[in-house]
């Protein structure tokens, strides 16, 4: 049985961070994750916003955790590798919000949200010439921006594996016992110890709560559909575009991606595992939109997903267990959870100290950040190909990926093994044709490469396999 | 690398291209993406090709060996494992850039053919609401898998769509022992070939129903079953009449979409209607020096009609490169209320003896008349029991026949 100083549950944004952070600190920490891959869970479905911090009510943990969190993206993201659009967010209204938006500001002030500027019609025009024609004025928040907050959890787990971490993939923990000073998390037959264990299990944090025999907290779950439009509809805005938010949440949001945009979320309660778009929504999406922006290109549609927050009373709970010595929780991560956690990680980090874990600094090893082909100049692409032939074997023809990409991905410290895990890292299968074409070559160099039989390949663990046996054997088929 | 026609895509359209180009007397390349020449026809193992063409019943695979038969007795050079990546302009020449087994070329061009072919749309594009499993595939794809790789995808299926390659997958699924549940068509219509209902439905007691799409996919994991409800006239789906169909599989045979991202930033017109280039009956487009044909043009059902189109695109691109090409005065292509759309939208007033005008109806017509007017006089007819969306229409226009103008209409008989 492995021990460790310090375990954490959910590969999260959350969980990553923690994990991240205790290995640049020299811990020794396992990272435990329910599913194939890390970023499995609300953190693969959400709308990428870096929020200035203008939303939380000013002294709660949210306006706390965002704005320091919205301070620490820069570096973060420089020091990952990753790609962050800082182009502020952008609220707008008719003239009867003016008065809102007049609020907003003072509570950005209240929560230190950094620079916002209030903009007429005629300037919100030149920086977003698809607002809807009713809007009349509008916030402009520089700080913040949008991420991809999937690439952002995985470099912040593939840097944490190689600064010494461990990452535990398809690991569901479904009993913990405390004995002496040990933790022991098993996942069926599969056990693993630690001193101190933290909870960023998301929507099932409370669950974990419960089998530590900790308090349980309440919990509320809401989900948010959205539809993604196809890449040549990028340009559509330039930065995240709001309405005025309600007493039911932020509202629909037309948001950037690096590739493409998208209309959402919807607010709907539902049960944890639900992340089904209901049929009705799409319309809903679409006439919502329209207070914000013009014309949007809805049958340029090319998915739709939705992700689930998890909701414990109005603030976010992150405290250290008082039965439990060594339990720490992160429950109720909402939205802005994911510009809050690096903060919040910082912030558990801080109490384990307190409570005696040993951090030291040490010099960082740095990630290797991935290839993506396309974007680079031709004499730089003739450089590579030189050195690797297969970076000139296109597999995913509508977002142009590689061959050469994809035999990368397999080097990587956090190992993909799922269509759903290069997707997420490389585009493969997320463009216009949604996979038609390149998917049966993903599965041939996946059953080649990591010798996993083609059927036992699945989108997003067992279960979802996509082929299920041979037809005939024998036969001439492609090989 | 340097010539005078380059074609893009080895499927039937591009193999007809650059063999006919190389008959006119030009250079060519062939470029294609795949390790082999045919294109979809490579997983298209049933049989049904070629009925005009070679006058016999050949599978996809038959019907390219005998194209590429003939390619290889000409000089055209054939790339393969080959990807155009960027089409740009240079002078008066194109630049290829292409991608693959021979590492990073450009390719120099007089003239092009576009000949890329097109892509399935998929769930996203039409609202499939629900969670995302596995078991949601794209009929080509699903094609792919048990064609080309041999192996299950499913045992009870539903269908999405009623497109030409829903209807074999139907057909395929269920001679390897699944159990198709039933076709599901929006439309009051199929968009599939009449004879494809009757040989890949009716013969095999596989149910179609129409005015019907499926709302919702369920399961989490792997698809347990979709929600199938009738739609109004709007083809707004009726929530109170849906019900839930237990099923693993979801095929979705919902349309085609041309491939064209490779010209997307250039003054090539694209029309709304087929997401294909706009093209003269020369084939082509509207920026010179560049043709178009296949399904990369405009979606066709009959891969004869494919082999046609091209070989006249190829000729002309090689009498472009060569400086011969002949064009004289350009009469619009127009149409009834009743035509979807033509291709060409224009033709020569002398150039070629005929002209071959392609169409789709816009919905069943039973008993129509299709006619070719000129100057108000009939230049060609053809009587039909009935013509429907699914299937394209030609009209054989003689030249010498023609006048002043040129109107396509569908009149009752
Ligand atoms: C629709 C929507 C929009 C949002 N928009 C924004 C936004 O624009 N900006 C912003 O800042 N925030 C936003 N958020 C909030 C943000 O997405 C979340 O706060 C953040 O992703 C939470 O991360 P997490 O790590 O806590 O949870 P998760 O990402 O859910 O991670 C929990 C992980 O724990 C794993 N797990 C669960 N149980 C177990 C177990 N028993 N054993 C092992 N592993 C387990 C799960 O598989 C999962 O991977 C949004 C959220 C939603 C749903
Ligand atoms: C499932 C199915 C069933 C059919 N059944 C019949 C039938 O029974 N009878 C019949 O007559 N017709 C049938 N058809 C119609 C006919 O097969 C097609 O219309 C015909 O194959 C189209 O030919 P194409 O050359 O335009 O396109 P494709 O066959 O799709 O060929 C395009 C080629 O271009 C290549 N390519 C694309 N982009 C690039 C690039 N950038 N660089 C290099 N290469 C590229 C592709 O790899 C491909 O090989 C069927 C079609 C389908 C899909």
């Amino acid at each position: 049985m492995e021990k460790y100083e310090v375990a954490v549950i959910g590969g999260g944004v959350v969980g990553a961070s923690v994990f991240n952070l205790l290995t640049r600190k020299g811990v020794n920490v396992v990272m435990l994750e329910a599913c194939p891959d890390v970023a499995g869970g609300a953190t693969k479905a959400n709308s990428g916003i870096v929020h200035s911090g203008f939303h939380p009510e000013p002294g709660s943990l949210m306006a706390k955790f965002n704005v320091r969190g919205t301070q620490m993206f820069d570096s973060m993201c420089k020091r990952l590798g990753v790609k962050y659009f800082k182009t502020g967010t952008l609220t707008v209204t008719n003239r009867a919000g003016f008065s809102e938006l007049q609020r907003l500001i003072k509570r950005g002030e209240a929560n230190g949200a950094g620079h916002m500027q209030l903009l007429n019609r005629r300037d919100l025009l030149l920086l977003e010439p698809n607002i809807a024609d009713g809007i009349e004025c509008g916030l402009l928040a520089s700080n913040g921006g949008y991420v991809s907050p999937y690439l952002l959890t995985i470099a912040l787990s593939e840097e944490g594996v190689i600064n010494g971490g461990k990452i535990v993939l398809d690991y569901f923990a479904d009993r913990i016992e405390k004995k002496g000073k040990l933790y022991y998390i098993y996942a069926g037959k599969k056990v693993v110890a630690a001193k101190m264990l933290v909870n960023c299990a998301g929507v099932k944090a409370g669950y974990i709560n419960k089998l530590v025999g900790d308090t349980v907290f309440n919990c509320n779950y809401i989900k948010g559909e959205y539809i993604i439009l196809a890449p040549e509809e990028k340009d559509f805005v330039k930065r995240p575009i709001c309405m005025l938010p309600t007493e039911f949440g932020k509202g629909v949001f037309v948001t950037p991606t690096e590739h493409n945009v998208m209309f959402g979320p919807t607010a709907k309660c539902c049960k944890p595992d639900d992340t089904g778009v209901e049929p009705e929504s799409l319309d809903y999406i679409k006439q919502q939109s329209l207070i914000c922006v013009k014309n949007p290109n809805f049958k340029k549609a090319i998915k739709l997903f939705a992700g689930v927050r998890t909701k414990s009373g109005f603030d976010f709970v992150i405290e250290r267990s008082h039965k439990n010595p060594g339990f720490y929780y992160a429950i109720g991560i909402c939205s802005p959870g994911l510009t809050a956690a690096p903060a919040i990680a910082e912030h558990i980090v801080a109490m384990m100290k307190q409570d005696g874990l040993t951090l030291h600094d040490k010099t960082l090893v740095k990630r290797d950040v991935p290839v993506e082909f396309r974007k680079l100049s031709p004499a730089q692409q003739k450089v590579l190909v030189k050195k690797n032939p297969a970076y000139a074997r296109i597999v995913c023809r509508c977002e142009q990926i590689t061959e050469g990409e994809i035999l990368d991905a397999f080097k990587s410290p956090v190992l993909p093994t799922t269509i759903d895990a290069l997707k997420r890292r490389l585009r493969v299968t997320m463009g216009r044709c949604q996979g038609g074409f390149c998917t049966s070559y993903i599965l041939k160099l996946i059953e080649s490469k990591l010798n996993v039989p083609m059927d036992k390949i699945s989108i997003k663990g067992p279960g979802s396999e996509i082929t299920l046996g041979n037809i005939k054997t024998g036969g001439i088929y492609e090989n | 690398m340097k010539t005078d026609v380059l074609v893009i895509g080895g499927g039937p359209a591009g193999i007809a291209a650059a063999i006919n180009a190389w008959i006119a007397g030009a250079k060519v390349i062939l470029i294609e993406r795949e390790y082999r020449l045919g294109g979809i026809l490579n997983q298209c193992i049933h049989n049904g090709f070629g009925l005009h063409f070679f006058g016999e019943e050949l599978t996809g695979p038959e019907y390219a060996t005998r194209f590429i038969e003939m390619l290889n007795k000409t000089t055209a050079r054939v790339l393969l494992n080959t990807a155009a990546v960027k089409l740009t302009k240079k002078d008066k020449l194109f630049v290829v850039s292409t991608s693959g087994e021979h590492g990073l070329v450009d390719i120099e061009a007089k003239s092009i053919v576009l000949a890329m072919g097109c892509r399935e749309r998929a769930g996203g594009a039409i609202g499939l609401a629900g969670e995302r499993p596995a078991g949601v595939f794209t009929a080509g794809f699903a094609q792919k898998m048990i064609n080309c790789y041999g192996k299950h995808i499913g045992k009870k299926v539903v269908i999405l769509g009623s497109g030409d390659i829903g209807l074999i997958m139907a057909r395929r699924l269920k001679c390897e022992g699944a159990d198709v549940v039933g076709v599901y068509e929006i439309a009051s219509t199929s968009s599939g070939l009449k004879r494809n209902i009757s040989q890949c439905l009716m013969d095999f007691n596989i149910p179609i129903t129409y005015n019907t799409t499926v709302t919702k996919v369920e399961g989490k994991k792997r698809v347990t079953g979709v929600w199938v409800a009738p739609v109004d006239k709007n083809w707004k789906p009726i929530k109170e009449k849906a019900k839930l169909i237990k099923c693993d599989t979801l095929l979705l045979s919902v349309g085609l979409i041309p491939e064209n991202d490779l010209v997307i930033n250039h003054p090539i017109e694209i029309s709304p209607l087929t997401n294909g280039a706009i093209t003269d009956e020369q084939g082509q487009t509207t920026m010179k020096g560049i043709f178009s044909c296949g399904n990369v043009m405009h979606v066709h059902d009959l891969v004869d009609n494919v082999s046609h189109e091209a070989a006249r695109a190829g000729k002309h691109a090689a009498l472009s490169a060569l400086g011969k090409l002949r064009s004289g005065k350009k009469i619009p292509v127009q149409h009834c209320d009743k035509i979807r759309y033509v291709q060409p939208t224009s033709v020569y007033k002398s150039d070629a003896d005929t002209a071959h005008i392609f169409f789709r109806v816009k919905q069943d017509y039973r008993r129509a008349a299709l006619i070719a007017y000129s100057d108000g006089k009939q230049i060609a007819r053809k009587n039909c029991m009935i013509v429907t969306p699914g299937e394209m229409q030609e009209l054989e226009i003689i030249k010498t026949r023609l006048g002043s103008d040129l109107v396509i209409k569908v009149e009752a008989f």
